[in-house]
């Protein structure tokens, strides 16, 4: 099989949310030899990238990206494995620390965004739910992340979004981080509130937004 | 600087402060905006249309929710826009708030009357300088030899003695607190004391007055719970707690003030003074409760949502404000865990025949919060759902809540695809300006009937109808009601983005009920209890057909109305049902949805329309 019939694969794999498709075409693409990246490029994220048109039309909904967030997940866990140590820095966009607040444990729409990041070319270091502010901002400095990307769904676990940006001017870091927030009751108004530097409504308009954080810091 | 508005068609006027927002002055001028969001910006119903240019600029919410048409003819949303001048302000129809309409009759209480008051009627020996004892010693040895021993008085109570039983001629009434306490004291031979239940509900109250002599209710009245305008659902409550100083204090004012309000309704009705209300029993969720009695929510606002108390209390009724006779206790019922409160197990009490039966029941009470339970076999299983308040109409572009103008229920003709609509208050000639949850339920079930939904949600764009049709931002929406049918004089329509809601919402009960059914080892559920106003609204046909809950054969479904408020009347007129309700609450077993691994892929599953596609489950989705 050629290079390009295996991101073909790979690509129709995520657009028909075949996490066995996937699988495959991972393990097909490390057995050719393909660079893991250039397969998570050329084609896992191309499917990701039809799904989140897809869904920003209405056309798909929530199950089709969590299926389809499966899919991606299973092929990148092989992939990943056959990337050597040196190399996993390159051809990264940026660092992304992603969480779901202290106090909410929805994370339906953070695994979404998370998936969608990576499909994107960005590193992304989940720390899962209900994350403490304090482990938040601990772990951005020893990762050394560019983004710190959280999700809030409810209205009483917002202010935790507020709190992040607090400890971080409070311990004199903030400018060494791009603050993104969402989650449904998040909006614009809160996250300028707040202080933060970015808000997006979707999982594809986070990509979008993270990219321009990324520019904004030069890079 | 003070200024003037004057809201139109009605004239009436009010005066502001500067930078006061149209919300806060349409309240102050007795004017009630629907406001699911509670001011928050995010749901664009509290939509009015502005004069003149004294105001603040447009916020981004408002970007949101309006069209630039709309915002060119001066329309903004009244929780956004703050006066800064005198203003005049237009109130479009669909932006008031209707006197809802409130289901709490339930069904017909059959039990036991046992009630937790004694009303004893003792004849003393009058005082003499040979019999020198005090009226309590008196008393105390009067009740001792009826076998009461280690009495208590109340304090009020006690102060009316003296007078009491002279007044009597010492003949006198004492009325007896679950045999430890006398509460209160009444001349002569007293014939009737009351007691009320009370179901405290996010958006509604039902209030039930009873004869705790003869076990009857005497009457019953509803009301709007108005901290309805603080936001819908329990967590904006919340918020409001956590963010506004006085915030806590202001929604206890106003349930404390709503339920003084629905005593005194009842007690007119029945012709019962205040001091002859002499217990009571109340229910609600958890926030309600933690507000109602005055105790910081919160806690159970964010992870992992513990609750202060979770026992069932006893509390003089005095000490929340509340107006009884000011000995009167009254009993709340217990939590069951987290966002199960004790509206549920007042659910419980009432389905408590099945818990030992080899049927599994599955009871759904669908409120502005969902819990459900999984009964049978000796065991009970219990779960929140998330299903957020869809189903009453927020969130719905054309949504609104069971009031005059709601379509309640309609069908889809499969030729024509013609709407059949039945309106609330057709009787009176009101026409359709929008869609309560039970319409659009029936709305998803006759669109996916007649082929114009597919399973996974979309509109099917193939068949060729008028009535489906691109809205102004290009997306798909299904026309209801045309402009020159609707009260509203605008077309009514349910949009794609409506159906995603309601997919969230049906898919977070849905999912709910899966893991409980696993957790409990079975496949299938035989019975099904629907509880709550909203249950009892739904036609079954439509909520099973839009996969509502588990598959179950239509005639065993049963609609049982205000269960929590038949279950607060059973443990008004039965004390050893409180004691039950006590053991309900601590046999079930809370199944925490947010933890379970499954979660996600129950309820990506649970998104689609029955009858399943076969390419899901082939795939694992399902
Ligand atoms: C699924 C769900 C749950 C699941 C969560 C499972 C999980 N692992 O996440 C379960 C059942 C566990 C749950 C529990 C609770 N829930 Co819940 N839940 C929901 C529900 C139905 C859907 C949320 C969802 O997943 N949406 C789909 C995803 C894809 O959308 P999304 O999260 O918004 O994400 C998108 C965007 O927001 C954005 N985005 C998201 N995150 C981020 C982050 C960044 C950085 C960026 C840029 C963008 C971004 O991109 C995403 C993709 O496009 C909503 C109601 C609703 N209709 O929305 C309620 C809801 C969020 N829950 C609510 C509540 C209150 C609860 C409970 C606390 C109590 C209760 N009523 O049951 C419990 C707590 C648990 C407990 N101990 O009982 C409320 C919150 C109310 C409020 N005013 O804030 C809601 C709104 C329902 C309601 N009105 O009652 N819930």
């Amino acid at each position: 099989m050629g290079n390009e019939a295996i991101f073909q694969k790979l690509k129709t794999a995520i657009e028909e949310m075949d996490s066995d498709m996937a699988a495959e075409g991972a393990r097909e693409a490390v057995a050719a030899g393909i660079d893991p990246l250039t397969a998570i490029n050329e084609g896992l994220s191309l499917g990701m990238k039809t799904m989140s048109d897809l869904f920003d039309e209405g056309e798909m909904f929530v199950p089709q990206l969590v299926v389809a967030a499966q899919a991606f997940d299973a092929a990148v866990a092989i992939l990943k494995e056959a990337i050597p140590e040196e190399d996993k820095d390159k051809a990264n966009r940026g660092k992304v620390l992603i969480h779901t607040v202290q106090g909410d444990i929805h994370d339906i729409g953070k695994n979404i965004v998370k998936t969608m990041l990576s499909a994107s070319g960005f590193e992304v270091f989940d720390l899962g739910r209900d994350v403490p502010v304090e482990e938040v901002v601990t772990q951005a400095k020893k990762l050394k992340v560019d983004i710190i990307a959280g999700s809030a769904l409810m209205t009483t676990t917002m202010p935790s979004q507020r709190d992040i940006v607090s400890l971080l001017k409070e311990e004199g870091i903030r400018d060494q981080f791009k603050c993104m927030f969402g989650g449904a009751p998040v909006s614009p108004e809160w996250v300028e509130k707040i202080g933060a530097d970015a808000y997006a409504e979707t999982a594809s308009e986070a990509v979008t937004k993270a990219k321009e954080l990324m520019a904004q810091l030069g890079r | 600087m003070a200024h003037t508005i004057i809201f139109q068609p009605d004239g009436a006027r009010a005066q502001c402060a500067d930078g006061d927002t149209l919300l806060t002055v349409s309240g102050g001028a007795g004017i009630e905006l629907e406001t699911p969001c509670g001011g928050a910006g995010n749901c664009g119903k509290c939509l009015v249309r502005v004069e003149n240019q004294a105001m603040s600029a447009i916020t981004e919410p408002e970007r949101e929710s309006l069209s630039t048409e709309e915002i060119a003819m001066g329309f903004r949303l009244a929780c956004q826009c703050r006066a800064h001048g005198d203003m005049t302000v237009f109130i479009p129809e669909t932006s008031r708030q209707s006197r809802q309409i409130i289901v709490s009759d339930g069904r017909a209480v059959s039990g036991r009357l046992k009630p937790g008051l004694a009303c004893l009627i003792l004849k003393l020996d009058k005082p003499s300088l040979n019999d020198p004892r005090d009226d309590w010693q008196r008393l105390s040895e009067a009740l001792a030899a009826r076998d009461f021993y280690n009495i208590k008085i109340d304090y009020t109570a006690l102060r009316q003695l003296p007078g009491a039983l002279r007044a009597g001629a010492w003949t006198i009434s004492v009325v007896l607190w679950q045999a430890r306490e006398i509460i209160a004291v009444f001349p002569g031979e007293k014939e009737k004391i009351y007691g009320a239940a009370i179901d405290i509900g996010t958006t509604t109250l039902a209030g039930f007055l009873g004869d705790l002599t003869a076990g009857e209710i005497v009457a019953q009245a509803a009301a709007a719970n108005s901290q309805v305008r603080f936001g819908d659902d329990v967590i904006s409550r919340v918020s409001h707690c956590m963010m506004e100083d006085d915030g806590l204090e202001r929604l206890n004012r106003a349930i404390i003030g709503d339920v003084n309000q629905l005593l005194e309704r009842m007690r007119a009705k029945a012709g019962v003074d205040k001091g002859d209300v002499l217990d009571m029993t109340v229910v609600f969720n958890t926030v309600m409760h933690h507000i109602f009695l005055g105790i910081r929510p919160d806690w159970l606002g964010r992870a992992p949502f513990t609750a202060a108390v979770r026992g069932p209390l006893n509390i003089k009724a005095r000490d929340v404000g509340l107006a009884l006779a000011t000995g009167a206790y009254l009993h709340c019922l217990p939590i069951e865990a987290g966002f199960v409160g004790a509206d549920n197990v007042a659910v419980l009490l009432t389905q408590r025949a099945a818990i030992d039966d080899e049927q599994t029941t599955l009871v759904i009470d669908i409120g502005t919060n969902g819990e459900i339970n999984l009964i049978g076999n000796g065991r009970v299983l219990a779960a929140s759902c998330a299903t957020g308040p869809a189903f009453e109409g927020a969130q719905i572009k054309h949504g609104m809540r069971a009031a005059p103008g709601a379509i309640e229920h309609l069908t889809i003709d499969p030729e024509q695809f013609a709407v059949t609509l039945a309106t609330i208050g057709r009787e009176n000639g009101v026409k359709a300006r929008g869609i309560c949850g039970s319409g659009i339920i029936d709305a998803v079930a006759e669109l996916r009937k007649v082929g114009l939904l597919l399973a996974d949600g979309r509109f099917n764009k193939e068949i060729d109808c008028p009535r489906l049709r691109l809205d102004e931002k290009g997306k798909y929406e299904f026309v209801l009601v045309w402009a020159t049918e609707s009260a509203t004089g605008h077309d009514i329509a349910l949009t794609q983005k409506d159906i995603r809601a309601i997919q969230l919402a049906k898919a977070a009960l849905y999912a709910g009920a899966r893991l409980l059914l696993r957790r409990m080892k079975r496949e299938t559920i035989d019975r099904v209890i629907l509880a709550g106003a909203f249950g009892s609204y739904i036609r079954v046909e439509s909520a099973l057909a839009i996969g509502l809950f588990p598959d179950c054969p239509v005639e065993q479904v049963e609609v049982v109305g205000n269960a929590a408020g038949v279950g607060a009347r059973i443990a008004l007129f039965d004390v050893d049902m409180r004691r039950e309700a006590a053991r309900l609450a601590a046999m079930a077993e809370f199944v925490e949805t947010a933890t379970d691994p499954d979660f996600q892929n129950a309820f990506a599953s649970a998104m689609y329309f029955p009858p399943w596609p076969e390419a899901g489950a082939a795939r694992g989705i399902l």
